[in-house]
């Protein structure tokens, strides 16, 4: 379990996963609100009465602070990538970030977006695209076997190293 | 279990799943997305494994279309039974709907997850707007 340290860093190992293994690998959304009235959260407070007095009233929320995290996690190999955040502003973006994994799992070509800045110059490249796009499945085959092999125990090297740093 | 709810009831349902753990003040809400990899409609799965290939998914003849769910995690009581009373919705997102599905989607979370943190909550901020007309420079380079 590994909690990475910006939304970007998650999204970009999460698309490594995905591409590797695009049907078993799994995202989870989980937006928690803590329950403020069980133990766990009375013992902090009760710790804080005993020494500061003064700064539980000014740092003890009334309302609870809820949290998201987002979880990929592939059954498979055991990977895990964590990313949370408490922050409002990054919902819309992490929420077109899974838009953009899903496009992975849905096994559909990356981005749309290059076709439409380039919708003049798509025009010829869009005659070569079938004529490159044909032997490129051949070719790719053999190399992703060694490629997808290698992201795997990437992925899962990447893992362990960070592991070891927590 | 029942069927899979279409993406307008999904996100009806998600709102108001959000909004109920909102207004209890607690609770949590789970929302999970994989490829959806069976067919109901066929005997067998669609992307049966191919023989030989052990990367047989990776490079599926169509695109495929998505699972989405949403949960309460109100799997078991206190009292370690099933839960009655579990909230559990999904929905399946074809190939060529994930970009809408994903824009109605995220304006849903953002309307519904109230508990995080605002972006206009801190005094700081508002200090730093009353400082920036004076040391204009200093903006600038932040």
């Amino acid at each position: 379990m590994v909690y990475l340290g910006t939304s970007e860093e998650w999204q970009h190992h999460s698309a490594l996963l995905l591409q590797a293994r695009p049907t078993t690998a799994r995202i989870t959304t989980k937006y928690k609100i803590p329950n403020i009235d069980t133990p766990k959260y009375q013992k902090l407070k009760k710790r804080k009465r005993d020494g500061e007095t003064d700064e539980k009233d000014a740092t003890a929320p009334k309302v609870p602070k809820a949290w998201l995290v987002l979880k990929t996690y592939d059954p498979e190999s055991g990977v895990v990538l964590k990313f949370k955040t408490d922050r409002a502003a990054d919902v819309g973006r992490l929420i077109n970030g899974l838009g953009r994994l899903g496009r992975h799992m849905a096994a559909l070509p990356v981005k749309e977006e290059a076709p439409a800045h380039s919708v003049t110059q798509s025009e010829p490249a869009s005659h070569q695209a079938p004529e490159a796009a044909a032997p490129r499945p051949k070719e790719i085959a053999p190399a992703t076997v060694d490629a997808k092999a290698q992201q795997g125990s990437g992925g899962g090297g990447g893992k362990k190293k960070k592991k070891g740093k927590k | 279990m029942a069927g899979h709810a279409s993406n307008d009831e999904f996100f009806t349902q998600l709102a108001s799943l959000i909004d109920k753990q909102q207004q209890k003040g607690h609770g949590s809400v789970y929302m999970t997305q994989k490829r959806l990899s069976y067919d109901a409609n066929a005997a067998t799965p669609t992307s049966a494994k191919v023989a030989d290939d052990p990367l047989w998914d990776l490079h599926p003849p169509n695109p495929l279309p998505l699972l989405v769910r949403a949960t309460d995690g109100k799997s078991q009581c206190k009292d370690r039974k099933k839960h009655k009373n579990k909230v559990k919705i999904s929905t399946v997102v074809q190939p060529d709907e994930i970009e809408s599905f994903f824009a109605r989607y995220a304006d849903v979370c953002k309307a519904g997850m109230q508990s995080l943190k605002k972006r206009d909550r801190s005094k700081r901020k508002k200090d730093k707007k009353k400082k920036a007309p004076a040391a204009g420079g200093e903006v600038k380079k932040a």
